[in-house]
């Protein structure tokens, strides 16, 4: 065959015909119309072939050039098909690209359980973020506190590593090692364009071998965790953790961690691992922490000591309830001030406020912009570690549950003996007018005022007394434990007159369509729809079925102290399990519907296992729960904080012999030193339920739960 | 007939030409040409196998899955209670059922082969098995949680290989006798039944056989893991030639009968006061091997052996299989570094 080089002006004017025209991409570059030299039969290469005079000519015939045209056309097409085989080039290759910076990191020491957590002893992944040998991984290895750290670097060789400093917000420590040479650093991908729905590979460096281990799955979520995470389908295990999560050039995404969508709990995510849901922290906020982390600064979680009335926050919006004493929100901002942004980023309810606020550290700024008796007004708040804890004042009286008079002034109805209002020369049937000036809008406002306030703080009150005015000065204690040794005056002037409205009165059942547990309210005997009551919600141990012996005890008490009991039954009746705090907390809802209640008096009382659920339901829903009744049943967890807006009150009565006994101890001090006040009472030897007048006791310490 | 070839057609000819090579690749072992998934499924299909036995309490189903590797009805599975029957059932994918018998079985590899009477069957080739590497796109068959009765195909998986190890470099890691090579999958076989089903290329090339529920102790995890059909396939060669012998029970660590002490070196360690307590180097007799090589007092022994050590208890157990004229690489901490140390003791 021989050959020779010509070119061919396009179009031809003729031969080829259609097909051929359809082919020719347009890369090909229009050369001026010429005459079409002679086909030879000589190869004749010219010294310098201009492009105009290139002609190749071949013997074969026409149509065995168009099959191969064809052929070589389709051998494309087909290579370009073969997606499966080039992604899975591109995984590798991005592995491959990564795996210099990529350690493996084994670590000795002697804690293997962080509370009921079994922690792992296997070796973990590291990623290298300084030439110099700064290395990040996730905190879960090291929470046991290794006594020996060693990084094994891609080469083979062990380097032993000095702990740095951990980043408790996001579960990530940094650890250094000296090297001798640079060390590999990867590139980072920039966030702002990363995408849900790319690729995401996981790699990890946990298992014996020369090559990372690699799982491939796509970017889920972009900003998880309160912003703080980007969350993967890639499976994340202790296999990978602490390694780098990769976008399909190889680049790295961020640094996989287990992490909880809990707040508080330091490593919930772990039960995750492999399921489709991983987490990596986005490199840009490990570089934005590594010159603090590594001058050796533990990180914290930021808080600002702002406390929203606690619905659901995905749906209540962030008006300031009050500010946590000694916190940094605390004279910048004020009850009732609506947060509007942060960091002049819009926001509409307090899930996003805590989202926004929720990936800065314990000394980073955010500026809040509020809106406050109309005017707009921004505030920089620094924000803090731990808030310092909460004491709750106390003024010392029990206000009387009367409709207050129309202009919202709150009569005494017993004053607390060595207290400031003792001290102040308040008396009972005092009617106290205003504090510090600011008229009064009834006992909750009142409560709420003194919340706001210090132990030690002198606070002006002006009373009414015999139809004369006057101005006291009272000094604000500590809430007291003790009960009041003497029967209190009843906290009503006057019975119901007469019947308002056909209420139900006795036992009546308590349903709820979505919740099979069965529940009964007891409605006391002169129960009116305008008496708002108290409600004792009782969960007794699983298995305990006496409806009428419980009744029969409480009885009483209900009718004396406008208190509604509350039974709730587990779903089944050998245990109660724990989400089952969310149903009690819904069929008390559903009986707040329906009759008027008394939100400072709503108790939950729980006998051993009860209890123990008691507890829960209380923590869960701090807005709804005001005290804690427990017999035999220690904290299920560690005490919650004390805070101005929700109080928590305690009644634990203890049993010698108890197998809880020494748990219920350190429950009592636990709940002291979280500053809640707690009225403890022995029953004796061995366990069993309370008598008539140790319920007595109890009902008196729930009448004075509305005290301030 | 002669005709003019213009030069656009050869530059593009040239061009189409030139584009496929760069996509073959060289050292992966899928075809470079990667076929639709169903087709390849269609051919896989009728190669697995779902095998019911014994079990059904307590958690321990009484199904797993097999490959058929013969055209008359040879299937390779996994070794497990599930088999410990006279006539284990075995049911092809479109429902035939077979009684099985027992042919061999290998309990370190923790494979067995049976045997059903069957002709024509379509089936795997062990020779022609390929290699895998850590990213290769894979397809994991198998009849996990039993989904796939009578009929019914088994499932499909996919995902891509994690990495491919070895087994257990610490002792006791997982529980199982084998200790070679295996690839970590990065799919979710580690399920009740996945156990001797197959792991294939995208391709449908075999690579492995699927392994049993595994868990790595040392990190609380479940393991998916497929074991390399090379390290099983002349233990299956042998069975199907009736050569198999089954092998001593060969402890991959057995304990040499004089083992290397703490003495010998000439190491005394601190008193073991606590559970973990750790393994410093109390005192070291100055003529002996640990002293000719330079370890002193207050040396946090880390590795020996390329094993990490925890306690001095871990330490005391770890000589136990060190022969005793053995040469042992031992690796401190000491003020902050890390010393590697070759001891020996001297032949009398």
């Amino acid at each position: 065959m021989n050959l020779s080089a010509s070119w061919v002006p396009w179009p031809r004017k003729r031969g080829h015909g259609q097909w051929s025209r359809n082919m020719l991409t347009a890369s090909v570059s229009m050369a001026p119309q010429q005459e079409p030299s002679r086909a030879r039969k000589e190869a004749v290469p010219q010294a310098c072939p201009s492009y105009r005079s290139l002609t190749v000519t071949a013997r074969f015939p026409r149509k065995w050039s168009a099959v191969l045209i064809l052929l070589a056309i389709a051998a494309t097409a087909a290579a370009g098909d073969d997606l499966p085989l080039r992604e899975q080039k591109a995984f590798q290759a991005a592995v491959q690209r990564v795996a210099p910076s990529v350690v493996r990191i084994e670590t000795v020491g002697r804690r293997e359980r962080l509370g009921k957590l079994v922690l792992g002893t296997g070796p973990t992944t590291g990623l290298v973020v300084s030439p110099e040998g700064l290395i990040v991984s996730s905190a879960l290895n090291f929470l046991r506190r290794p006594d020996s750290i060693l990084v094994q670097l891609p080469d083979g060789t062990r380097k032993p590593a000095r702990l740095l400093a951990t980043d408790h917000s996001r579960m990530l420590v940094l650890l250094k090692i000296e090297v001798l040479a640079p060390l590999a650093v990867p590139e980072m991908a920039p966030r702002e364009r990363m995408r849900v729905g790319q690729w995401a590979i996981a790699v990890g460096r946990t298992f014996e071998g020369n090559r990372p281990n690699m799982s491939v799955g796509i970017i889920s979520a972009g900003w998880r965790i309160r912003g703080r995470a980007i969350q993967t389908d890639a499976a994340a295990s202790p296999n990978n953790y602490g390694g780098p999560l990769l976008d399909i050039h190889g680049r790295v995404l961020g640094v996989l961690t287990p992490l909880s969508p809990k707040p508080g709990e330091k490593v919930g995510g772990l039960q995750w691992y492999d399921s489709g849901i991983g987490f990596a922290i986005p490199v840009d906020d490990i570089l934005r922490a590594l010159p603090r982390l590594s001058r050796g600064e533990d990180l914290y979680p930021g808080l600002m000591g702002i406390g929203f009335l606690r619905s659901d926050p995905n749906t209540a919006e962030p008006i300031v309830a009050a500010c946590h004493p000694g916190s940094p929100a605390y004279k910048k901002l004020r009850p009732g001030d609506r947060i509007t942004a942060v960091d002049r980023s819009p926001v509409d309810r307090v899930a996003e406020v805590n989202d926004a606020v929720g990936r800065y550290y314990a000394g980073d700024k955010v500026t809040l912009t509020v809106q406050r008796d109309g005017k707009r007004i921004e505030r920089r708040l620094t924000l803090v570690a731990k808030l310092p804890p909460y004491a709750r004042p106390f003024l010392g009286i029990l206000p009387r549950r009367d409709a207050t008079t129309p202009s919202g002034a709150v009569t005494v109805r017993y004053v607390y003996p060595d207290s400031g209002a003792a001290g102040a020369g308040i008396r009972a049937d005092d009617v106290l007018l205003s504090l510090v000036d600011k008229p009064l809008a009834g006992a909750d406002d009142l409560r709420r005022q003194v919340a706001l306030l210090e132990p030690g703080d002198e606070v002006k009150l002006d009373i009414q007394r015999d139809g004369t005015t006057r101005s006291v000065s009272a000094r604000l204690g500590p809430v007291p434990e003790a009960l009041p040794v003497e029967a209190l005056p009843p906290a009503r002037a006057e019975g119901p007159s007469k019947k308002v409205g056909r209420a139900a009165r006795g036992k009546v059942m308590i349903t709820v369509p979505e919740i099979e547990n069965k529940a009964w309210a007891y409605l006391p005997k002169d129960y009116s729809m305008t008496i708002p009551c108290g409600v004792v919600v009782w969960l007794d141990a699983p298995g305990a079925v006496d409806d009428a012996g419980i009744l029969k005890l409480w009885k009483p008490a209900c009718d004396r102290g406008e208190l509604i009991l509350l039974v709730v039954k587990p779903a089944n009746p050998t245990a109660w399990l724990p989400g089952e705090e969310a149903v009690v907390a819904r069929v008390l809802d559903e009986l707040i519907s329906q009759y008027p209640i008394d939100a400072n008096r709503i108790v939950v009382h729980g006998h051993q296992g009860g209890g123990t659920l008691g507890y829960l339901v209380a923590f869960r829903h701090r807005d709804l729960i005001r005290a804690v009744a427990t017999v035999d049943a220690p904290l299920p967890g560690p005490a919650p904080s004390a805070e101005p807006v929700h109080p928590l009150a305690f009644y634990l009565v203890t049993v010698e012999k108890s197998p809880a006994a020494a748990r219920i101890a350190r429950s009592i001090k636990a709940l002291r030193k979280a500053n809640h006040p707690v009225q403890e009472q022995s029953i004796g030897e061995s366990p069993r339920y309370l008598l008539p007048d140790e319920i007595t006791r109890l009902a008196q310490w729930i009448d004075t739960l509305d005290r301030i | 007939m002669n005709g003019t070839v213009p030069f656009w057609s050869i530059v593009v000819l040239l061009l189409c030409l030139s584009i496929p090579s760069d996509v073959a690749g060289a050292d992966d072992p899928a075809v470079p040409r990667t076929r639709p998934l169903a087709g390849v499924l269609a051919e896989l299909q009728p190669k697995i196998v779902k095998i019911y036995g014994v079990g059904g309490f307590r958690g321990m189903e009484a199904y797993q899955s097999g490959l058929l590797i013969s055209e008359q009805g040879h299937v390779l599975s996994a070794w497990s209670y599930v088999l410990d029957t006279d006539y284990p059932t075995v049911v092809l994918h479109d429902g035939r059922k077979f009684d099985a018998e027992l042919l061999g079985a290998h309990p370190r590899l923790e494979i067995a082969v049976l045997k059903i009477d069957a002709t024509g069957l379509p089936h795997f080739d062990l020779a022609r098995a390929v290699d895998a590497r850590s990213g290769t796109r894979v397809l994991a068959l198998s009849n996990l949680f039993g989904v796939a009765t009578g009929n019914e195909p088994v499932s499909v998986q996919h995902g891509v290989v994690s990495a491919k190890t070895l087994l257990a470099a610490r002792r006791g890691t997982f529980d199982t006798p084998y200790d070679g090579p295996v690839y970590v999958l990065d799919a979710m076989t580690n399920n009740p039944g996945a156990a001797g089903g197959a792991l294939v290329t995208r391709d449908g090339r075999l690579v492995g056989i699927l392994g049993k529920e595994l868990r790595n102790s040392l990190n609380h995890t479940w393991l998916n893991y497929a074991v390399p059909i090379e390290q099983v396939r002349p233990t299956v060669e042998q069975i199907l030639a009736g050569k198999y012998v089954a092998e001593t029970e060969k402890k991959k660590d057995r304990k040499p009968a004089r083992s290397l002490t703490l003495a010998d070196l000439g190491i005394v360690m601190v008193p073991e006061v606590l559970p973990r307590t750790p393994p410093y180097v109390d005192l070291v007799r100055p003529d002996s091997p640990a002293g000719r090589a330079g370890l002193k007092p207050d040396d946090l022994v880390i590795l020996v052996r390329d094993r990490l050590i925890q306690s001095c208890r871990m330490l005391r157990e770890e000589f136990q299989y060190i022969e005793r004229d053995a040469t042992v690489h031992m690796s401190v901490m000491r003020n902050g570094q890390l010393m590697e140390f070759t001891l020996e003791v001297p032949k009398p």
